[in-house]
């Protein structure tokens, strides 16, 4: 099946007339170029219809995105620390696809790092710098755990990954929930009698990421650097390491990486570790770096948006750096668009629409290869027939 | 449905041929895969085409069938040039070909692989009786409800030719169908392709590089050296040592040639044993040296299946044992064993009198095996990696530091490869994908026989090789031997066997049977062995 399928991908650009068909064939060889512009155009088209449908003018919208995320150089770094959790997370995602496992449930792995993040932080007594450090180092294992689980299922009672890693999500918002309702965990105390809000007490000021920069000039949290790194740390592993070869030997072939000694349940689960790991890291960056105390909702959905900045990236990590800057400016944006009125539902289905966009053009390729054909034979047969006839 | 392409409409008096290709130019970057071919194939035709390992045999099909363009050249069907845009096409105008690996989806059972790629609602009952009714027309018995994985690479072919002939094609296309099928397989597949030549007046292309299969089979023959015709004959007007003097372009040595030709008589002649190349080659191990690996009454079993019934083997340093038998006695058994793949519910496998526990991932690897998979295209390689790559997979600690594989050194190993085993690849970081079939093959040879296993599994090692590759092939399975590696030969084709081998073991039901030394072969025993009678 897919060998005949791959055979049938060389077959883009056949020569036929001359000059008219040299634009063709430019346009069959870079297919993609035209497609993207189009389908942006076009989701850009839709965006600004459900905009107006609100009663917003798209140009308001237009600019209070601008101005929420890219005017001002606070602005600026706002949009980054809204990046820096997806591309940690979207990092961890590369590691899992690589070996061929499709970790989805990033959205869980991310509350439960952040749930136990907070523990750690409010927990574990101590210099300030010493506990951020261990409560960083608690999201990730705790990620890890999670994402463990799947790994255990899967490996060995077969429950394949996907589902495995996606029922995990639901269990871990109720986890987080019940650990910000009971006074004896997370719960913050307040006067004898009073009814308490369900979040954790607002963590030490020891414990938050130190900034960088000072407002009103660029500043962010140092989440960014440690996204940044993480992300170039993958890539060069992926690349260059001999973890990452046979990672890679696993993801494309199975059977020949166990051939070649490698145990699939070992190097995959330790890859869904990672990539839980990386997720669990990503939860805790939120919570010490912005939100500096445990809320239900806290992830923002950055889970799911970072699974999806690892997808656009086509699961390449240092591509997922301007994905994941392109989210954050959304994100950022988005925020101040909501204070113009547009509801921030909308800002979701906007990004959506966005993310449709640059999926489309690959589809469409495929979807168009397959149209040709049979047109083509369709055609063949028709000709066929005439002449026999 | 299909326009009529059967009755050879007769243009002008005299029946033009059923496909003709004139100028066909294929190049890829620097390589040119086919240049300038000329091509005709009458009605009622079985037309070979041979040539060495990337000399363009399958490019040149598979223009034919669409799944390739061409840079030059035209295509005609019945004297009227037609393009063939894709492969849709090309099913539609009467074309069908059965590729040189299996595209087949394991998981499903017959009757869905053949009606995959169909559009519209599948009818179970309706394609099940169709396999039955093609199976039944041309001797093609296969169960349609069976899982393609349950079934044997003989069975498993024919689901391929069924796949094919469903369609009732005018032309139909087989890109080395043989070289994973047992000779009374292959035998059966012949006599289908003459009913379907003959009697129903269809045309038949048949690439292969088993000689005497193209001699048997074929009615003309086509021969291509690097992407060019350099011959075109009659099949009954040349013999076997011309074929591969044209093909290879120069003489073998009489004794690989009579190996690779498929001559059995002249394997088991005594003048031949005389031979000092023969000598060489089959003498047995003198004094008995170590014995590197000992198998010991190893039972196994998969899903309830017996697949191994207490056998007990000896492999001796330098010896090169060759495994005789039946396809589907235990042979896959085997291999899957000393590759790790499969556990044993008792007995035990000893290498330089160490155990080594079956089934555990990489434990036969470390111990000091290397093994040529039968399934290479499968799981000897991955073809989305670089030649380069592929030439190191298991042995890529060898080319890194500090857990860092270097480009270069991994680079500098594939180029000696690649002179070495004349593997014709643009550049070492050419997709494997992207190189001949039997060069794929040799990517995979190369790589085991250079790592310098203490021991080395071979399946079919010359399966899918040209003439000259497996005189290559031949001598560096000695070479192996020579350097004290033992080696255990797996092949169901007695010419490779009685080839290569020192000494043979019969395996019959999982079991070893019986064995003798090359030198007093007994071919009726060897035979009453492989059929499980006592000798
Ligand atoms: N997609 C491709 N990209 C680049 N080179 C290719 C591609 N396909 C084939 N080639 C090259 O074209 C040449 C001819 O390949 P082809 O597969 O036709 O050989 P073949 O005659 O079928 O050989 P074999 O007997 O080994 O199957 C080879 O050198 C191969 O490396
Ligand atoms: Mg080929």
């Amino acid at each position: 099946m897919s060998d005949t399928t791959v055979l049938a991908e060389e077959r883009i650009a056949a020569p036929r007339g001359r000059a008219s068909s040299r634009i063709r064939s430019w346009l069959s060889g870079y297919p993609t170029l035209l497609t993207y512009l189009i389908s942006i155009s076009v989701a850009l088209g839709i965006s600004a219809l459900l905009v107006m449908m609100t009663g917003t003018s798209p140009w308001t919208a237009v600019v209070a995105l601008y101005e929420g995320s890219l005017s001002t150089p606070a602005s600026v770094g706002l949009a980054l620390d809204k990046a820096a959790p997806l591309l940690i997370v979207a990092a961890g995602t590369v590691i899992a696809a690589r070996a061929g496992l499709f970790n989805i449930g990033q959205e869980g792995q991310l509350t439960v790092g952040a749930t136990v993040a907070c523990a750690v932080a409010i927990f574990v007594p101590g210099p300030g710098p010493l506990v951020l450090v261990l409560s960083l180092l608690g999201g990730a294992l705790a990620g890890a755990a999670w994402a463990g689980i799947a790994a255990v299922l899967f490996y060995k009672t077969g429950v394949p990954i996907v589902i495995g890693t996606l029922l995990l999500v639901f269990i871990a918002v109720q986890v987080l929930f019940f650990a910000v309702t009971q006074p004896w965990l997370l719960q913050e105390a307040g006067p004898e009698g009073d009814v308490m809000p369900p979040q954790s007490e607002l963590l030490r000021t020891e414990v938050w990421l130190p900034h960088i920069g000072e407002y009103p000039g660029l500043n962010f949290t140092s989440g960014v650097l440690i996204a940044l790194a993480l992300a170039v740390i993958v890539a060069v592993l992926l690349r260059h390491s001999v973890w990452g070869f046979k990672m890679t030997m696993l993801g494309m072939n199975k059977l020949a990486a166990r051939r070649a000694g490698i145990n699939a349940a070992v190097l995959g689960g330790t890859a869904l570790l990672w990539s839980g790991a990386f997720a669990g890291l990503g939860g805790a960056v939120m919570l010490v770096g912005g939100n500096h105390r445990l809320q239900p909702g806290i992830s923002e959905n950055s889970g799911w948006d970072g699974l999806l900045v690892a997808l656009v990236a086509k699961e390449n990590p240092v591509f997922a750096i301007p994905v994941a800057l392109f989210f954050g400016v959304l994100r950022a944006g988005g925020g101040f668009l909501a204070s113009t009125g547009v509801p921030r539902y909308l800002v979701d289905v906007v990004t959506a629409v966005l993310v449709l966009a640059v999926a489309f053009p690959p589809a469409f390729r495929i979807l168009r290869r397959t149209w040709q054909a049979r047109a083509a034979a369709r055609a063949l047969a028709q000709s066929g027939k005439g002449a026999a006839a | 449905m299909r326009p009529e392409l059967l009755g050879a409409s007769p243009v002008h008096g005299e029946a033009a041929p059923a496909v003709e290709l004139q100028g066909i130019t294929k190049r890829y970057g620097t390589t040119i895969a086919c240049d300038d071919v000329h091509l005709s194939v009458a009605s009622g035709e079985i037309h070979g085409l041979l040539g060495q390992n990337g000399a363009g045999k399958s490019t040149l099909v598979k223009i034919l069938l669409g799944l390739v363009s061409r840079d030059a050249g035209q295509i005609l069907l019945h004297g009227r040039p037609t393009e063939i845009p894709d492969p849709f096409a090309a099913a539609e105008l009467g074309l069908a070909m059965v590729h040189q690996h299996f595209s087949l989806v394991n998981e499903l059972t017959v009757w869905e692989n053949v009606t995959l790629g169909d559009t519209g609602r599948p009818d179970a009952d309706a394609t099940c009786e169709l396999v039955r009714s093609i199976g039944e027309r041309y001797g093609l018995v296969v169960d349609p409800l069976a899982r393609v994985e349950d079934l044997s690479t003989g069975q498993r072919q024919r689901v391929e030719i069924i796949k094919c002939l469903r369609r009732d094609p005018g032309i139909l296309i087989l890109d080395e169908p043989t070289s994973v099928l047992t000779l009374s397989d292959s035998r059966e597949l012949f006599s289908v392709l003459r009913r379907v030549a003959q009697d129903e007046q269809r045309t038949v292309i048949l690439i292969s590089h088993k000689l005497d299969e193209i001699l048997n089979a074929t009615d003309r023959v086509t021969i291509m050296r690097s992407g060019r015709v350099v011959a075109q004959r009659r099949t009954s007007e040349v013999d076997e040592r011309e074929l591969a003097r044209e093909m290879v372009g120069r003489e073998l040595s009489k004794w690989v040639a009579a190996s690779a030709l498929g001559n059995l008589d002249a394997l088991v002649d005594p003048a031949l044993s005389k031979d000092p190349a023969m000598f060489t080659a089959v003498r047995p191990v003198e004094d008995r040296p170590a014995v590197r690996m000992r198998i010991d009454s190893a039972v196994a079993s998969r899903d309830g299946r017996p697949l191994l019934q207490g056998l007990t083997l000896e492999l001796r340093a330098g010896e090169i044992l060759g495994l005789a038998g039946i396809e589907g006695n235990g042979q896959h058994a085997i291999g899957d064993l000393l590759s790790s793949l499969l556990p044993l519910d008792s007995g035990e496998v000893r290498v330089d009198g160490v155990p080594v526990p079956a089934g555990r991932p990489g434990a036969m690897h470390h111990a000091g095996i290397g093994v040529i998979p039968e399934d290479r295209h499968q799981s000897g390689c991955v073809l989305d990696m670089s030649v380069a790559e592929n030439l190191v997979l298991s042995a890529v600690p060898s080319v890194s530091r500090r857990g860092f594989v270097s480009r270069r050194r991994m680079r500098e190993r594939a180029e000696e490869l690649i002179e070495r085993f004349e593997i014709a690849t643009p550049s070492p970081d050419t997709p494997m994908r992207d190189l001949s079939g039997g060069n794929q093959q040799k990517v995979v040879l190369a790589r085991e026989l250079s790592q310098q296993p203490k021991i080395l599994v071979a399946a079919y090692p010359t399966r899918g090789l040209d003439v000259g590759a497996i005189e290559y092939m031949t001598e560096q399975l000695h070479e192996a031997s020579r350097a004290g590696i033992g080696v255990l030969l797996i092949s169901t084709e007695l010419e490779e066997i009685l080839t290569l081998s020192h000494r043979i073991a019969v395996i019959h039901r999982g079991a070893v049977v019986g064995e003798m030394p090359r030198m007093d072969v007994d071919i009726e025993r060897l035979g009453m062995l492989m059929g499980g009678q006592q000798a």
